[in-house]
């Protein structure tokens, strides 16, 4: 019995991978060759299940699924005899479904991923469309992979906050370890020019802020010297809440 | 990466201060991990700087492994290639299939359904 419900779980990815596929279009996707052929090959008879569990159909029963592994989405198996449009307008997206299946179908926006995209490239290249969706599937799996790293650890250290070393920590787990540099920086220059602007005025209105940044996230630290890349020194007049002027530079080490 | 290339992102990262993502929807993303629970404002940040570092990684990567066409443009197999072989991109091997044809894969059915036989 295991054995069919693991080739269950196998179909339903397979099937969310052809999903999206078919979504994208007339040209669409062969999945892997290998994939394609275990698929076939199983030919598993089943139903759509609805979120109840109540799917009516025997096979759900008799292969013994408890009824909260399919809560919350709506898989659309198929035989290899359905018309494949059918089904493929039953299944629901499934955003409630994220208990055994990573949510793939929240993706940035085409048209900011494209810029990117463009800017990374010499002028006078081109860019195809179904590369642009794919990068952007890549970069919600990309987010999704780092994001998971990061958690894992946190539960190994009983911490519930994934914090930014966390962030950086996944990074150079898993391969990426030439950004954390020049995220460094980044988080670095952000955090001074958000400083400046709250000295400033008392409305953090920086481009991009999620809505629940607080003023009790940036107290505590108060930098006052920046770090460049070459390492020289650069003069910062940095505004407290009070106003008080503070010339000089002093380097920060990162740990 | 070379060293100039480093240097590059270096300067890239210090210069900008704006991030052109929208960071609800990263987070958005970030959430639909399973047991994630909270995440800091500066995890936040760095994830979409990463997620922007990434795409251009990615982007130029994939143009420079699909140069040597004449046709200038990124195509998905370009993609789906740097994928394969450079290993930072492993894991989005699945999602990045190469594109077969249906007459090679119906042959390639074939050769399976004989090995079946012999064995």
């Amino acid at each position: 019995m295991w054995e069919m419900f693991k080739d269950l779980m196998f179909e339903a990815n397979l099937r969310e991978n052809m999903e999206a596929t078919h979504r994208r279009g007339p040209e669409g996707r062969f999945p892997t060759l290998k994939k394609l052929q275990a698929y076939l090959q199983n030919k598993i008879l089943v139903s759509s299940i609805t979120m109840d569990g109540d799917s009516g159909t025997t096979d759900a029963t008799q292969l013994g699924i408890a009824g909260e592994f399919m809560t919350g989405g709506t898989y659309v198996l198929q035989t290899q005899d359905d018309d494949g449009d059918e089904s493929f307008n039953d299944h629901d997206d499934g955003n409630g479904g994220k208990d055994h299946f990573r949510e793939q179908d929240i993706y940035l926006p085409i048209a900011n991923v494209a810029r990117i995209m463009k800017n990374a490239i010499p002028q006078t290249g081109k860019i195809a469309k179904d590369a642009k969706e794919c990068v952007q599937e890549c970069v919600s799996e990309f987010i999704s992979f780092i994001t998971s790293e990061a958690s894992e650890r946190c539960h190994q250290e009983k911490r519930k906050t994934i914090n930014g070393e966390d962030i950086l920590f996944a990074m150079s787990t898993l391969g990426f370890d030439m950004y954390v540099e020049p995220l460094k920086l980044y988080l670095q220059k952000f955090r001074e020019a958000m400083k400046g602007e709250k000295g400033i005025t008392s409305v953090t209105g920086a481009e991009g802020l999620g809505e629940e940044l607080t003023e009790d996230s940036f107290t505590g630290q108060l930098p006052a010297g920046l770090i460049t890349a070459d390492g020289q020194q650069q003069n910062v007049m940095v505004y407290t809440t009070s106003y008080q002027q503070i010339p000089g530079v002093q380097q920060i080490q990162f740990t | 990466m070379s060293e100039k290339n480093m240097e590059e992102k270096v300067e890239q990262a210090a210069s900008s201060k704006t991030i052109s993502l929208p960071i609800s929807r990263v987070r958005l993303i970030m959430k639909s991990s399973p047991d994630v629970s909270c995440i800091n404002q500066d995890a936040l940040f760095l994830t979409t700087k990463a997620t922007e570092l990434f795409v251009q990684h990615l982007a130029l990567a994939s143009y420079k492994n699909g140069s040597g066409r004449e046709t200038n443009t990124l195509s998905y197999s370009d993609l789906a290639n740097t994928a394969e072989e450079t290993e930072t991109f492993q894991f989005l091997t699945d999602i990045l299939p190469r594109k077969i044809l249906a007459g090679d894969y119906l042959k390639s059915l074939e050769e399976m359904g004989k090995d079946d036989d012999n064995l």
